[in-house]
């Protein structure tokens, strides 16, 4: 009668709420007054230099937000900017991971790091840096890539051409921890698998597709929706420690606009409610979608 | 396991292409793509690493070598004067140090050779390519030195690491637990409603929360506003642990239960060492994310100069010298810690796997 425990616990509602509790006291206490007051706010023309002469306007903001030119176009530039980086960065970085993870990679551990480097560059820095590297008389890139090949040399550092590459550059030198991240999950998988899956005959493409793909799949979904929050102006997994205005996101540089040139608190709150909705019924989509292409041993829960 | 080798037959046909050497000239090329995607990835970043090494006066030099170098000097009757390659006939230059420019011909002094006076050459001096040689100054690095509280900076910034990673990582994993495995009132929308507090942009909420945590909570001049929100989860940590634990199969911490676990203990003892890779993975993005906070730091703390944490000095630094190399060297500088770090995490990362791979025999 002793093998009969007396505590048996189930996965219940109650229990789950008291392990979420930190984070729901955490929301409570920090950011559900400060979320609600931004609400508040884009329902009104609150302007910094002027706060006692708040008012409240209902929806206006949301109309003007509607007949503002600029608004289209550079939400057209985010969707553009979010197709073009983000299918780039998972799949640099899963390739990256795959290199890695290899065993006949020699020196793997120093290589990470390298490969992590560009990563941490401070914001300021990495400006910096890529301009010394592009300018037409000093930079490297003349003198020591471009010249040497017979290419024409780039004299316009802030050409469509240039702006493209810096970005597709800057997109890939962030790609650290999400390389990190799928070579963790790389990593969790057993070898009992692949070599029962090598034993069976299933070559290096057929067990890169069908076992470590799936497996890794939960780290892939994780990249994507943090790089897509990233490109939409939200949090960013590995942050070099950018200004509060600093932004490389066309439409979130415009409420940062709105918000430090032009002090209107009120519209700049709307527009990132507008956004905020926008992307949020893309996220809850792919949340729906994942049940069909992301892997959890146990789908019960 | 192989029987002895049989007597070689010379005459046979020799099989040149045996697996295991395609397997060593496979694993040659693999490691040289490797590396080669390595220096091309990085290749600008060693212009930064060459910049903080050198002179002012080099950056703008569209001749100069990328090393860190200067232009030779010759002393010539009390002055000095620049060293150039000046082309001499066919194919021939000397090095000469150039004493009188002139556009169309200028005079030159043979440092070899001074005795033999002043060489007269035909030709714009300005086309002349210099003469460099390896010189690497530090002087960069000891402005910065000089100019910042350095030790007290980087003493305050891990200890804000050490605190908020222990109370980050302990309320992020028990958090993320409870969105893995356990059925919550309302379905999913707690979690998203996580999600959305980490959409919406940090700028947006700030004057709200600046007004909370300074005219309600009175916490202006002091570590909390950065410090307190942290023991309560953070929502990008939470997610990624949960996508973790949710890649776990739950026999084992069924297993567990039967034994009389409680779910604390089930999650520490048989969750948590098959997660080490993420694990590691959330301490190191939490400690880059506070060694590179600036944002929280220079509006909570901008009257406290004696708890300014390294990233802020490094920024005022910036802000105020803008001469590119001190500005790379200070980049530099400020990487070094991180780097260690991420050094240091590998082994850990191959403990991880050592771990995952016992746990599920």
């Amino acid at each position: 009668m002793n093998n009969i425990p007396r505590f048996r616990w189930r996965y219940d509602k109650t229990l789950g709420l008291l392990l979420i509790s930190p984070w729901l006291i955490g929301f409570l206490l920090f950011k559900f007054l400060p979320i609600l007051a931004s609400l508040v706010l884009s329902f009104t023309d609150f302007y910094l230099i002027e706060p006692e002469a708040t008012r409240f306007i209902g929806l206006e903001n949301y109309r003007r937000l509607f007949q503002d030119q600029a608004v289209g176009y550079l939400l057209f530039a985010t969707i553009s900017m979010a197709i073009t980086t983000i299918p780039l960065q998972i799949v640099s970085s899963i390739l990256l991971a795959a290199l890695l993870n290899s065993r006949r990679l020699a020196g793997s551990t120093p290589l990470r790091t390298l490969f992590f480097l560009p990563s941490i560059i401070p914001s300021v820095a990495i400006g910096l840096m890529w301009f010394g590297f592009v300018d037409p008389n000093t930079g490297w890139l003349n003198r020591f890539i471009l010249q040497p090949l017979g290419l024409a040399g780039f004299n316009n550092v802030f050409s469509d051409a240039a702006i493209a590459l810096l970005f597709t550059i800057n997109s890939l030198w962030s790609i650290g921890p999400g390389m990190l991240i799928i070579l963790g999950a790389m990593q969790g998988i057993s070898d009992e698998i692949m070599e029962a899956a090598r034993v069976d005959g299933a070559g290096p493409m057929v067990r890169f597709f069908r076992i470590t793909l799936p497996m890794i799949s939960p780290a892939i979904f994780f990249s994507l929706i943090i790089n897509l929050i990233a490109v939409f102006g939200g949090v960013i997994l590995l942050d070099r420690g950018n200004l509060f205005s600093g932004s490389s996101s066309p439409f979130d540089g415009y409420i940062s606009y709105w918000l430090f040139e032009e002090w209107e608190l009120g519209y700049a709150a709307s527009l990132a409610w507008f956004f905020f909705v926008l992307v949020m019924v893309v996220i809850v989509a792919l949340f729906a979608s994942s049940r069909y292409w992301v892997y959890y041993p146990d789908r019960d829960v | 396991m192989q029987s002895p080798e049989p007597r070689r037959n010379w005459l046979a046909p020799r099989n040149y292409f045996s697996v295991q050497r395609w397997e060593l000239f496979g694993t040659g090329l693999f490691n040289l793509l490797v590396f080669s995607i390595l220096f091309i990835y990085l290749f600008p970043t060693l212009y930064m690493v060459a910049a903080s090494f050198m002179e002012s006066i080099q950056l703008r030099d569209r001749n100069a070598p990328p090393y860190p170098s200067r232009q030779v000097r010759f002393a010539y009757e009390g002055k000095e004067y620049l060293v150039y390659d000046v082309p001499m006939g066919e194919n021939e230059s000397r090095p000469l140090a150039l004493v009188a420019p002139g556009r169309t011909s200028s005079q030159f002094v043979d440092p070899a050779n001074p005795e033999a006076g002043l060489i007269t050459w035909d030709g714009n001096w300005r086309a002349l390519v210099g003469v460099y040689r390896f010189h690497v100054t530090t002087d960069n690095f000891k402005i910065l030195f000089d100019s910042l509280r350095l030790p007290q900076m980087v003493r305050n910034t891990l200890v804000v690491a050490l605190i908020t990673e222990i109370g980050v990582l302990f309320s992020s994993i028990i958090v993320a637990y409870g969105f893995a495995r356990f059925p919550l009132p309302g379905g999913n929308l707690l979690f998203y409603l996580m999600i959305a507090t980490i959409l919406i942009p940090e700028k947006v909420t700030l004057i709200p929360t600046y007004f909370f945590f300074v005219r309600i909570l009175g916490w202006e001049g002091s570590w909390l506003p950065v410090l307190v929100p942290f023991f309560f989860g953070n929502a990008v940590y939470i997610f990624l642990l949960r996508q973790n634990f949710k890649s776990i199969p739950k026999e084992l911490e069924e297993a567990a239960t039967l034994d009389g676990a409680g779910p604390i203990r089930t999650l520490f003892s048989v969750v948590l060492p098959q997660s080490w890779p993420v694990v590691i993975t959330v301490s190191l993005l939490h400690f880059f994310y506070i060694w590179n906070e600036t944002r929280q730091v220079s509006l909570y703390l901008s009257t406290r100069r004696d708890l300014a944490p390294v990233s802020f000095g490094i920024q005022n630094f910036q802000s105020l010298s803008p001469v590119q190399n001190q500005l790379q060297a200070s980049a530099l500088l400020i990487m070094i810690v991180p780097v260690i770090v991420l050094l240091l995490s590998q082994r850990f990362f191959m403990r991880g796997v050592v771990i995952t791979g016992m746990e599920k025999d």
